[in-house]
Protein backbone atom coordinates (compact mmCIF):
# COMPACT_ATOMS: atom_id res chain seq x y z
CA UNK A 1 0.00 0.00 0.00
CA UNK A 2 1.20 3.56 -0.82
CA UNK A 3 1.27 6.43 1.31
CA UNK A 4 -0.18 9.20 -0.25
CA UNK A 5 2.37 11.38 -0.32
CA UNK A 6 1.87 14.68 -1.66
CA UNK A 7 -0.70 16.58 0.49
CA UNK A 8 -2.15 18.07 -2.48
CA UNK A 9 -4.35 21.00 -1.77
CA UNK A 10 -4.86 22.10 2.05
CA UNK A 11 -8.58 23.91 2.14
CA UNK A 12 -9.39 25.26 5.26
CA UNK A 13 -12.61 26.41 4.89
CA UNK A 14 -12.76 29.42 6.29
CA UNK A 15 -15.60 30.74 4.04
CA UNK A 16 -18.10 29.04 5.79
CA UNK A 17 -20.97 31.47 6.58
CA UNK A 18 -21.24 31.01 10.15
CA UNK A 19 -18.46 30.54 12.76
CA UNK A 20 -20.37 27.83 14.32
CA UNK A 21 -20.21 25.97 11.40
CA UNK A 22 -16.45 26.87 10.59
CA UNK A 23 -15.75 25.47 14.25
CA UNK A 24 -17.49 22.05 13.62
CA UNK A 25 -15.52 21.00 10.46
CA UNK A 26 -11.93 22.12 11.13
CA UNK A 27 -10.16 21.50 8.09
CA UNK A 28 -10.16 19.18 4.68
CA UNK A 29 -7.37 17.71 3.16
CA UNK A 30 -6.78 16.02 -0.08
CA UNK A 31 -3.84 13.91 -0.79
CA UNK A 32 -3.52 11.75 -3.82
CA UNK A 33 -0.44 9.71 -4.12
CA UNK A 34 0.86 11.58 -7.50
CA UNK A 35 -0.87 14.21 -8.91
CA UNK A 36 -0.05 13.32 -12.93
CA UNK A 37 1.00 10.59 -15.15
CA UNK A 38 -2.56 9.18 -14.97
CA UNK A 39 -3.55 7.77 -19.02
CA UNK A 40 -6.63 6.86 -20.12
CA UNK A 41 -8.19 3.89 -18.58
CA UNK A 42 -5.92 4.77 -15.30
CA UNK A 43 -7.47 4.24 -11.66
CA UNK A 44 -7.15 7.78 -9.41
CA UNK A 45 -7.10 7.05 -5.66
CA UNK A 46 -7.81 10.21 -3.57
CA UNK A 47 -8.25 10.68 -0.23
CA UNK A 48 -9.74 13.15 0.97
CA UNK A 49 -9.35 13.86 5.48
CA UNK A 50 -12.04 16.07 7.24
CA UNK A 51 -11.67 16.91 10.42
CA UNK A 52 -14.60 17.72 12.49
CA UNK A 53 -14.94 18.85 16.03
CA UNK A 54 -15.61 15.32 18.15
CA UNK A 55 -19.30 13.67 18.04
CA UNK A 56 -19.60 14.86 14.71
CA UNK A 57 -20.27 11.28 11.98
CA UNK A 58 -21.35 11.54 7.91
CA UNK A 59 -24.43 11.44 6.72
CA UNK A 60 -23.80 8.61 4.18
CA UNK A 61 -26.31 10.16 2.06
CA UNK A 62 -24.64 13.02 1.21
CA UNK A 63 -21.94 11.00 -0.22
CA UNK A 64 -21.24 11.03 -3.74
CA UNK A 65 -23.11 8.13 -5.77
CA UNK A 66 -20.28 6.11 -7.93
CA UNK A 67 -21.28 6.79 -12.06
CA UNK A 68 -19.97 9.41 -14.25
CA UNK A 69 -18.68 12.62 -12.37
CA UNK A 70 -17.82 14.48 -15.92
CA UNK A 71 -17.56 12.76 -19.45
CA UNK A 72 -14.16 12.05 -18.94
CA UNK A 73 -13.94 10.81 -14.98
CA UNK A 74 -15.73 8.24 -13.40
CA UNK A 75 -16.14 8.08 -9.81
CA UNK A 76 -15.50 4.23 -9.14
CA UNK A 77 -16.39 4.01 -5.34
CA UNK A 78 -16.36 5.90 -2.21
CA UNK A 79 -15.00 4.23 1.11
CA UNK A 80 -15.11 6.11 4.76
CA UNK A 81 -13.04 5.62 7.54
CA UNK A 82 -13.80 7.12 10.99
CA UNK A 83 -11.91 8.21 13.67
CA UNK A 84 -12.60 10.72 16.60
CA UNK A 85 -12.07 13.73 15.37
CA UNK A 86 -11.71 13.48 11.55
CA UNK A 87 -13.38 11.65 8.48
CA UNK A 88 -11.41 10.31 6.00
CA UNK A 89 -12.95 9.76 2.38
CA UNK A 90 -11.39 7.05 -0.11
CA UNK A 91 -12.48 7.87 -3.36
CA UNK A 92 -11.66 5.99 -6.77
CA UNK A 93 -12.19 7.28 -9.77
CA UNK A 94 -11.48 6.41 -13.21
CA UNK A 95 -10.20 8.38 -15.88
CA UNK A 96 -10.46 8.30 -19.31
CA UNK A 97 -9.57 11.44 -20.98
CA UNK A 98 -7.82 10.48 -24.28
CA UNK A 99 -5.08 13.23 -23.98
CA UNK A 100 -3.31 14.43 -26.96
CA UNK A 101 -0.28 15.98 -24.60
CA UNK A 102 0.36 16.06 -20.92
CA UNK A 103 -2.32 18.48 -20.08
CA UNK A 104 -3.94 19.27 -16.15
CA UNK A 105 -7.72 18.53 -15.69
CA UNK A 106 -9.80 19.46 -12.87
CA UNK A 107 -11.73 16.98 -10.31
CA UNK A 108 -14.70 18.70 -9.15
CA UNK A 109 -15.32 18.91 -5.81
CA UNK A 110 -18.82 17.83 -4.09
CA UNK A 111 -20.03 18.73 -0.42
CA UNK A 112 -20.91 16.45 2.05
CA UNK A 113 -23.11 16.59 5.14
CA UNK A 114 -21.82 16.02 8.94
CA UNK A 115 -23.98 15.64 11.93
CA UNK A 116 -23.84 15.59 15.53
CA UNK A 117 -26.84 14.32 17.38
CA UNK A 118 -27.19 16.24 21.23
CA UNK A 119 -29.98 15.88 23.39
CA UNK A 120 -30.65 19.15 22.02
CA UNK A 121 -31.32 18.30 18.96
CA UNK A 122 -29.18 17.68 15.75
CA UNK A 123 -26.74 20.00 14.61
CA UNK A 124 -25.45 19.52 10.60
CA UNK A 125 -22.25 21.24 9.35
CA UNK A 126 -21.33 21.26 5.09
CA UNK A 127 -18.07 20.23 4.34
CA UNK A 128 -16.90 21.20 0.65
CA UNK A 129 -14.48 18.62 -0.60
CA UNK A 130 -12.10 21.19 -3.12
CA UNK A 131 -11.75 20.56 -6.48
CA UNK A 132 -7.95 19.40 -7.21
CA UNK A 133 -6.07 18.67 -10.49
CA UNK A 134 -4.81 15.67 -12.33
CA UNK A 135 -2.32 15.58 -14.68
CA UNK A 136 -2.93 13.42 -17.74
CA UNK A 137 -0.85 12.00 -20.43
CA UNK A 138 -1.47 10.37 -23.88
CA UNK A 139 -0.45 7.20 -24.45
CA UNK A 140 0.74 7.43 -27.92
CA UNK A 141 2.05 9.99 -30.48
CA UNK A 142 0.43 12.74 -31.93
CA UNK A 143 0.61 11.28 -34.82
CA UNK A 144 1.77 8.03 -35.57
CA UNK A 145 3.55 6.92 -38.40
CA UNK A 146 1.65 6.49 -41.59
CA UNK A 147 -0.25 2.82 -42.10
CA UNK A 148 -1.25 1.46 -45.37
CA UNK A 149 -4.00 -0.20 -43.94
CA UNK A 150 -5.47 2.30 -40.97
CA UNK A 151 -6.67 -1.10 -38.95
CA UNK A 152 -2.95 -1.33 -38.24
CA UNK A 153 -3.26 0.99 -36.00
CA UNK A 154 -5.22 -0.95 -33.11
CA UNK A 155 -3.73 -3.73 -31.12
CA UNK A 156 -4.57 -6.62 -32.37
CA UNK A 157 -7.26 -9.27 -30.93
CA UNK A 158 -5.09 -11.31 -28.71
CA UNK A 159 -5.01 -14.69 -27.92
CA UNK A 160 -7.93 -16.20 -26.29
CA UNK A 161 -7.94 -18.77 -23.33
CA UNK A 162 -7.88 -22.19 -23.24
CA UNK A 163 -9.64 -24.08 -20.16
CA UNK A 164 -6.94 -26.35 -18.38
CA UNK A 165 -7.95 -29.89 -17.53
CA UNK A 166 -4.36 -31.62 -16.06
CA UNK A 167 -5.49 -30.16 -12.33
CA UNK A 168 -8.57 -31.69 -12.77
CA UNK A 169 -6.68 -35.15 -14.15
CA UNK A 170 -4.55 -34.90 -11.34
CA UNK A 171 -7.13 -34.46 -9.39
CA UNK A 172 -8.98 -37.50 -10.42
CA UNK A 173 -5.65 -39.81 -10.49
CA UNK A 174 -5.39 -38.46 -7.14
CA UNK A 175 -8.89 -39.85 -5.86
CA UNK A 176 -7.95 -42.99 -8.07
CA UNK A 177 -4.94 -43.64 -6.31
CA UNK A 178 -6.62 -43.15 -2.68
CA UNK A 179 -9.29 -44.69 -3.77
CA UNK A 180 -7.34 -47.85 -4.54
CA UNK A 181 -5.42 -47.37 -1.05
CA UNK A 182 -8.63 -47.40 0.66
CA UNK A 183 -9.81 -50.55 -0.88
CA UNK A 184 -6.44 -52.43 -0.11
CA UNK A 185 -7.13 -51.04 3.60
CA UNK A 186 -10.99 -52.41 3.09
CA UNK A 187 -9.51 -55.79 2.22
CA UNK A 188 -7.09 -55.81 4.79
CA UNK A 189 -9.56 -55.33 7.08
CA UNK A 190 -12.00 -58.13 5.93
CA UNK A 191 -9.09 -60.38 5.45
CA UNK A 192 -10.44 -61.24 1.89
CA UNK A 193 -7.13 -62.72 0.22
CA UNK A 194 -6.63 -65.17 3.20
CA UNK A 195 -4.60 -63.50 6.28
CA UNK A 196 -7.34 -63.24 8.40
CA UNK A 197 -5.61 -61.13 11.34
CA UNK A 198 -7.18 -62.92 13.96
CA UNK A 199 -10.41 -62.91 13.26
CA UNK A 200 -11.61 -66.30 13.96
CA UNK A 201 -15.49 -65.76 13.11
CA UNK A 202 -14.31 -64.72 9.88
CA UNK A 203 -12.92 -67.43 9.45
CA UNK A 204 -14.95 -69.74 10.39
CA UNK A 205 -17.57 -67.81 8.07
CA UNK A 206 -15.28 -68.08 4.86
CA UNK A 207 -14.83 -71.47 6.04
CA UNK A 208 -18.55 -72.59 6.05
CA UNK A 209 -18.68 -70.75 2.59
CA UNK A 210 -16.02 -73.10 1.22
CA UNK A 211 -17.98 -76.01 2.91
CA UNK A 212 -20.84 -75.32 0.84
CA UNK A 213 -19.50 -74.80 -2.14
CA UNK A 214 -17.55 -77.94 -1.90
CA UNK A 215 -21.37 -79.60 -1.85
CA UNK A 216 -20.44 -80.62 1.58
CA UNK A 217 -23.02 -78.69 3.20
CA UNK A 218 -25.70 -80.99 2.42
CA UNK A 219 -26.68 -83.71 5.52
CA UNK A 220 -26.07 -84.12 8.70
CA UNK A 221 -22.31 -84.32 8.69
CA UNK A 222 -22.34 -80.99 7.16
CA UNK A 223 -24.64 -79.56 9.87
CA UNK A 224 -22.14 -81.10 12.56
CA UNK A 225 -19.32 -79.96 10.94
CA UNK A 226 -20.94 -76.01 10.72
CA UNK A 227 -21.62 -76.46 14.44
CA UNK A 228 -18.05 -77.30 14.96
CA UNK A 229 -16.72 -74.20 13.15
CA UNK A 230 -19.07 -71.67 15.51
CA UNK A 231 -17.52 -73.70 18.62
CA UNK A 232 -14.14 -73.34 16.81
CA UNK A 233 -14.78 -69.18 16.57
CA UNK A 234 -15.94 -69.01 19.87
CA UNK A 235 -13.17 -71.21 21.35
CA UNK A 236 -10.15 -69.16 19.49
CA UNK A 237 -12.27 -65.64 20.37
CA UNK A 238 -11.94 -66.87 23.63
CA UNK A 239 -8.40 -68.50 24.15
CA UNK A 240 -9.60 -71.40 25.84
CA UNK A 241 -12.88 -73.64 25.53
CA UNK A 242 -16.24 -71.89 25.80
CA UNK A 243 -19.72 -74.31 26.50
CA UNK A 244 -22.94 -73.79 26.98
CA UNK A 245 -22.42 -72.74 30.77
CA UNK A 246 -19.87 -70.38 30.06
CA UNK A 247 -21.54 -67.61 28.25
CA UNK A 248 -22.67 -65.72 30.13
CA UNK A 249 -18.82 -65.17 31.11
CA UNK A 250 -17.76 -65.02 27.76
CA UNK A 251 -20.13 -62.39 26.65
CA UNK A 252 -19.11 -60.38 29.94
CA UNK A 253 -14.95 -60.33 28.76
CA UNK A 254 -16.36 -59.67 24.98
CA UNK A 255 -18.93 -57.35 25.36
CA UNK A 256 -18.87 -56.71 21.34
CA UNK A 257 -20.62 -60.06 21.14
CA UNK A 258 -23.83 -59.28 23.16
CA UNK A 259 -25.84 -58.74 20.69
CA UNK A 260 -25.45 -62.26 19.36
CA UNK A 261 -26.03 -63.65 23.09
CA UNK A 262 -29.71 -64.78 22.00
CA UNK A 263 -28.47 -66.52 18.67
CA UNK A 264 -25.45 -67.97 20.75
CA UNK A 265 -27.44 -69.57 23.53
CA UNK A 266 -29.59 -71.25 20.55
CA UNK A 267 -26.50 -72.37 18.99
CA UNK A 268 -25.85 -73.91 22.24
CA UNK A 269 -29.15 -75.69 22.35
CA UNK A 270 -28.28 -77.49 18.87
CA UNK A 271 -24.85 -78.20 19.89
CA UNK A 272 -25.85 -79.91 22.69
CA UNK A 273 -28.81 -81.82 20.72
CA UNK A 274 -26.98 -82.78 18.11
CA UNK A 275 -23.40 -83.70 19.82
CA UNK A 276 -24.81 -85.06 22.83
CA UNK A 277 -28.46 -85.95 22.27
CA UNK A 278 -27.22 -87.84 18.47
CA UNK A 279 -30.14 -85.31 16.88
CA UNK A 280 -28.73 -83.71 14.27
CA UNK A 281 -32.10 -83.66 12.49
CA UNK A 282 -33.61 -82.14 15.10
CA UNK A 283 -31.28 -79.64 15.97
CA UNK A 284 -31.07 -78.50 11.97
CA UNK A 285 -35.26 -78.40 12.52
CA UNK A 286 -34.86 -76.01 15.36
CA UNK A 287 -31.68 -73.90 14.40
CA UNK A 288 -31.60 -74.31 10.14
CA UNK A 289 -28.37 -73.49 8.60
CA UNK A 290 -29.13 -70.15 6.67
CA UNK A 291 -29.48 -69.45 10.65
CA UNK A 292 -26.20 -70.95 11.18
CA UNK A 293 -24.89 -68.91 8.41
CA UNK A 294 -26.53 -65.75 8.92
CA UNK A 295 -25.26 -66.04 13.11
CA UNK A 296 -22.06 -66.49 11.64
CA UNK A 297 -21.79 -63.63 9.66
CA UNK A 298 -23.10 -61.09 12.08
CA UNK A 299 -20.51 -62.77 14.40
CA UNK A 300 -17.81 -62.03 11.87
CA UNK A 301 -19.15 -58.18 11.59
CA UNK A 302 -19.43 -57.88 15.18
CA UNK A 303 -15.98 -59.26 15.49
CA UNK A 304 -14.64 -56.72 12.89
CA UNK A 305 -16.24 -53.71 14.49
CA UNK A 306 -15.11 -55.15 18.15
CA UNK B 1 -1.82 -45.77 31.73
CA UNK B 2 -4.41 -45.64 34.16
CA UNK B 3 -8.12 -46.47 34.09
CA UNK B 4 -9.10 -42.54 35.03
CA UNK B 5 -6.51 -41.44 31.88
CA UNK B 6 -9.08 -43.81 29.84
CA UNK B 7 -12.09 -42.89 31.03
CA UNK B 8 -13.01 -39.97 29.02
CA UNK B 9 -11.50 -41.88 26.08
CA UNK B 10 -13.66 -45.08 25.96
CA UNK B 11 -16.82 -43.65 24.32
CA UNK B 12 -15.04 -42.15 21.62
CA UNK B 13 -12.95 -45.23 21.25
CA UNK B 14 -16.05 -47.30 21.13
CA UNK B 15 -17.53 -44.87 19.18
CA UNK B 16 -14.83 -45.32 16.50
CA UNK B 17 -14.67 -49.11 16.87
CA UNK B 18 -18.14 -49.55 15.80
CA UNK B 19 -18.19 -46.94 13.43
CA UNK B 20 -14.95 -48.60 11.58
CA UNK B 21 -16.33 -50.75 9.19
CA UNK B 22 -19.09 -49.07 7.64
CA UNK B 23 -16.23 -46.42 7.14
CA UNK B 24 -13.94 -48.56 5.68
CA UNK B 25 -16.65 -49.59 3.13
CA UNK B 26 -17.82 -46.39 2.31
CA UNK B 27 -14.46 -44.81 1.96
CA UNK B 28 -13.38 -46.68 -1.76
CA UNK B 29 -16.42 -45.74 -2.87
CA UNK B 30 -16.77 -42.14 -2.00
CA UNK B 31 -13.11 -41.76 -2.91
CA UNK B 32 -13.96 -43.64 -6.52
CA UNK B 33 -17.09 -41.42 -7.18
CA UNK B 34 -14.74 -38.31 -6.56
CA UNK B 35 -12.18 -40.01 -9.32
CA UNK B 36 -14.86 -39.95 -11.44
CA UNK B 37 -16.56 -36.58 -11.31
CA UNK B 38 -13.12 -35.37 -11.72
CA UNK B 39 -12.24 -37.22 -14.59
CA UNK B 40 -15.76 -35.97 -16.14
CA UNK B 41 -14.48 -32.56 -15.56
CA UNK B 42 -11.23 -33.00 -17.19
CA UNK B 43 -13.18 -34.76 -20.80
CA UNK B 44 -15.27 -32.12 -20.62
CA UNK B 45 -12.48 -29.38 -19.73
CA UNK B 46 -10.78 -31.11 -22.93
CA UNK B 47 -14.05 -31.19 -24.90
CA UNK B 48 -14.54 -27.64 -24.63
CA UNK B 49 -10.73 -26.72 -25.71
CA UNK B 50 -11.45 -28.94 -28.71
CA UNK B 51 -14.92 -26.60 -29.66
CA UNK B 52 -12.37 -23.62 -28.58
CA UNK B 53 -9.95 -25.22 -31.23
CA UNK B 54 -12.37 -25.56 -33.88
CA UNK B 55 -14.02 -21.70 -33.37
CA UNK B 56 -10.35 -20.71 -33.52
CA UNK B 57 -10.00 -22.40 -36.95
CA UNK B 58 -13.12 -20.94 -38.83
CA UNK B 59 -15.48 -23.67 -37.87
CA UNK B 60 -18.81 -22.37 -36.38
CA UNK B 61 -20.11 -24.03 -33.36
CA UNK B 62 -23.44 -23.55 -31.63
CA UNK B 63 -22.33 -22.26 -27.81
CA UNK B 64 -25.26 -22.07 -25.24
CA UNK B 65 -25.57 -19.14 -23.07
CA UNK B 66 -24.18 -21.15 -19.93
CA UNK B 67 -21.28 -23.01 -21.55
CA UNK B 68 -17.52 -22.13 -19.88
CA UNK B 69 -16.46 -18.98 -20.43
CA UNK B 70 -13.71 -19.19 -22.56
CA UNK B 71 -15.68 -20.42 -24.86
CA UNK B 72 -17.99 -17.98 -25.00
CA UNK B 73 -15.09 -15.44 -25.34
CA UNK B 74 -13.65 -17.69 -28.56
CA UNK B 75 -17.52 -17.55 -29.88
CA UNK B 76 -17.56 -13.70 -29.31
CA UNK B 77 -14.16 -13.74 -31.56
CA UNK B 78 -15.69 -15.60 -34.01
CA UNK B 79 -18.82 -13.62 -34.66
CA UNK B 80 -16.80 -10.75 -34.16
CA UNK B 81 -14.60 -11.33 -37.49
CA UNK B 82 -17.35 -12.26 -39.64
CA UNK B 83 -19.43 -9.09 -38.92
CA UNK B 84 -22.15 -10.91 -37.01
CA UNK B 85 -22.30 -8.42 -34.23
CA UNK B 86 -25.51 -8.57 -33.10
CA UNK B 87 -25.61 -12.22 -32.17
CA UNK B 88 -22.65 -11.38 -29.69
CA UNK B 89 -25.12 -9.28 -27.43
CA UNK B 90 -26.48 -12.58 -25.71
CA UNK B 91 -23.25 -13.97 -25.42
CA UNK B 92 -21.36 -10.70 -23.54
CA UNK B 93 -24.79 -10.29 -21.69
CA UNK B 94 -24.13 -14.10 -20.51
CA UNK B 95 -20.07 -13.41 -19.70
CA UNK B 96 -21.80 -10.47 -17.60
CA UNK B 97 -23.94 -13.14 -15.79
CA UNK B 98 -21.28 -15.57 -14.96
CA UNK B 99 -19.78 -12.89 -13.18
CA UNK B 100 -15.99 -12.94 -15.20
CA UNK B 101 -15.13 -9.92 -15.87
CA UNK B 102 -11.31 -10.57 -17.25
CA UNK B 103 -13.38 -12.80 -19.98
CA UNK B 104 -16.46 -10.06 -20.16
CA UNK B 105 -13.70 -7.23 -20.78
CA UNK B 106 -12.16 -9.32 -23.16
CA UNK B 107 -15.15 -10.21 -25.20
CA UNK B 108 -15.93 -6.13 -25.16
CA UNK B 109 -12.64 -5.34 -26.87
CA UNK B 110 -12.94 -8.14 -29.59
CA UNK B 111 -16.64 -6.73 -30.35
CA UNK B 112 -15.24 -2.72 -30.25
CA UNK B 113 -12.41 -3.86 -32.55
CA UNK B 114 -14.68 -5.21 -35.20
CA UNK B 115 -16.54 -2.01 -34.94
CA UNK B 116 -13.68 0.02 -35.18
CA UNK B 117 -12.11 -2.24 -38.16
CA UNK B 118 -15.70 -2.00 -39.95
CA UNK B 119 -15.79 2.13 -39.54
CA UNK B 120 -12.09 2.02 -40.78
CA UNK B 121 -13.46 0.31 -43.93
CA UNK B 122 -16.75 2.93 -43.78
CA UNK B 123 -14.53 5.75 -43.74
CA UNK B 124 -12.20 4.55 -46.82
CA UNK B 125 -15.60 4.40 -48.73
CA UNK B 126 -16.44 8.02 -47.16
CA UNK B 127 -19.31 6.50 -45.86
CA UNK B 128 -19.12 8.72 -42.70
CA UNK B 129 -22.70 8.69 -41.66
CA UNK B 130 -22.59 4.83 -40.89
CA UNK B 131 -19.07 5.15 -39.12
CA UNK B 132 -19.98 7.05 -36.40
CA UNK B 133 -22.29 5.30 -34.64
CA UNK B 134 -19.44 2.35 -34.83
CA UNK B 135 -16.98 4.70 -33.47
CA UNK B 136 -19.04 5.63 -30.71
CA UNK B 137 -20.35 2.28 -30.19
CA UNK B 138 -16.65 0.86 -30.10
CA UNK B 139 -15.91 3.43 -27.60
CA UNK B 140 -18.38 2.63 -24.83
CA UNK B 141 -17.58 -0.87 -25.11
CA UNK B 142 -13.71 0.14 -24.89
CA UNK B 143 -14.90 2.05 -21.87
CA UNK B 144 -16.88 -0.70 -20.53
CA UNK B 145 -14.25 -3.32 -20.63
CA UNK B 146 -11.86 -1.16 -19.03
CA UNK B 147 -14.13 -0.34 -16.18
CA UNK B 148 -14.39 -4.41 -15.71
CA UNK B 149 -10.11 -4.81 -16.25
CA UNK B 150 -8.24 -1.18 -15.46
CA UNK B 151 -5.32 -2.93 -16.60
CA UNK B 152 -6.08 -3.85 -19.72
CA UNK B 153 -3.75 -1.77 -22.06
CA UNK B 154 -4.49 -2.82 -25.51
CA UNK B 155 -7.98 -1.89 -24.74
CA UNK B 156 -6.37 1.64 -23.44
CA UNK B 157 -4.93 1.69 -26.52
CA UNK B 158 -7.28 0.93 -28.72
CA UNK B 159 -9.80 3.41 -27.19
CA UNK B 160 -7.25 6.02 -27.69
CA UNK B 161 -7.24 5.14 -31.49
CA UNK B 162 -11.17 5.09 -31.54
CA UNK B 163 -11.02 8.65 -29.35
CA UNK B 164 -9.04 10.26 -31.61
CA UNK B 165 -11.95 9.49 -34.39
CA UNK B 166 -14.79 11.10 -32.65
CA UNK B 167 -13.47 13.03 -29.48
CA UNK B 168 -15.48 14.06 -26.41
CA UNK B 169 -16.65 17.22 -26.62
CA UNK B 170 -17.15 18.87 -22.94
CA UNK B 171 -20.64 20.20 -21.68
CA UNK B 172 -19.89 24.13 -22.81
CA UNK B 173 -19.19 23.54 -25.90
CA UNK B 174 -21.87 21.41 -26.73
CA UNK B 175 -24.45 23.91 -25.24
CA UNK B 176 -23.12 26.91 -26.73
CA UNK B 177 -24.43 25.59 -30.14
CA UNK B 178 -24.70 23.29 -32.75
CA UNK B 179 -21.33 24.10 -34.78
CA UNK B 180 -18.60 22.25 -33.72
CA UNK B 181 -15.14 23.19 -33.86
CA UNK B 182 -13.03 20.71 -36.25
CA UNK B 183 -9.24 20.48 -35.14
CA UNK B 184 -7.75 21.21 -38.18
CA UNK B 185 -4.28 18.47 -38.05
CA UNK B 186 -6.77 15.76 -37.52
CA UNK B 187 -7.30 13.40 -40.77
CA UNK B 188 -10.97 12.66 -40.18
CA UNK B 189 -12.64 15.04 -37.81
CA UNK B 190 -15.48 15.43 -35.92
CA UNK B 191 -18.25 13.55 -38.07
CA UNK B 192 -21.49 14.54 -36.69
CA UNK B 193 -20.65 18.43 -37.78
CA UNK B 194 -22.50 20.61 -39.05
CA UNK B 195 -21.95 22.70 -41.90
CA UNK B 196 -21.66 26.45 -41.03
CA UNK B 197 -24.17 28.91 -42.48
CA UNK B 198 -27.85 29.55 -41.32
CA UNK B 199 -30.85 28.64 -43.08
Amino acid sequence: MRRPAIPLLVALLLALPAGTAAAQVRGVEVRVPRAFGYFLGDLVEAQADIAVDPGFTLQRASLPQPGPVTYWLDLRGVAVEAAPGRVRLRLTYQTFYAALDARQLTVPGFSVTLASETPGGITSAKAEIPGWSLGVSPLREVQPPARDDPTEYLRPDGRGGRLDPVPWLRAALACLALAALALAGLAYDRAWFGRSRRRPFARAARALRRLGRAGASGGEGGYREALRLVHRGLDETDGRRVLADDLPAFLDRHPAFRGEGAALARFFAASRRAFFGRDAAGASAAWPRPEVEASLRRLAAAERAA
Amino acid sequence: MTGSADAPIAPLRRAWRRARPSLLLVLPILLALAALGFGAAAWRAERTNRTIAALDAGEDAAVAPDAPVPLLVARVRFLAARDRLEETEPLVAALDRAAAPEAAARARYLVANARVRDAFARIARSDLDKAGPQVTLARQDYRRALRDRPDFWDAKFNLDVASRLIRDFPEFDRTSGDEMRAEPKQIWTDIPGQPRGGP
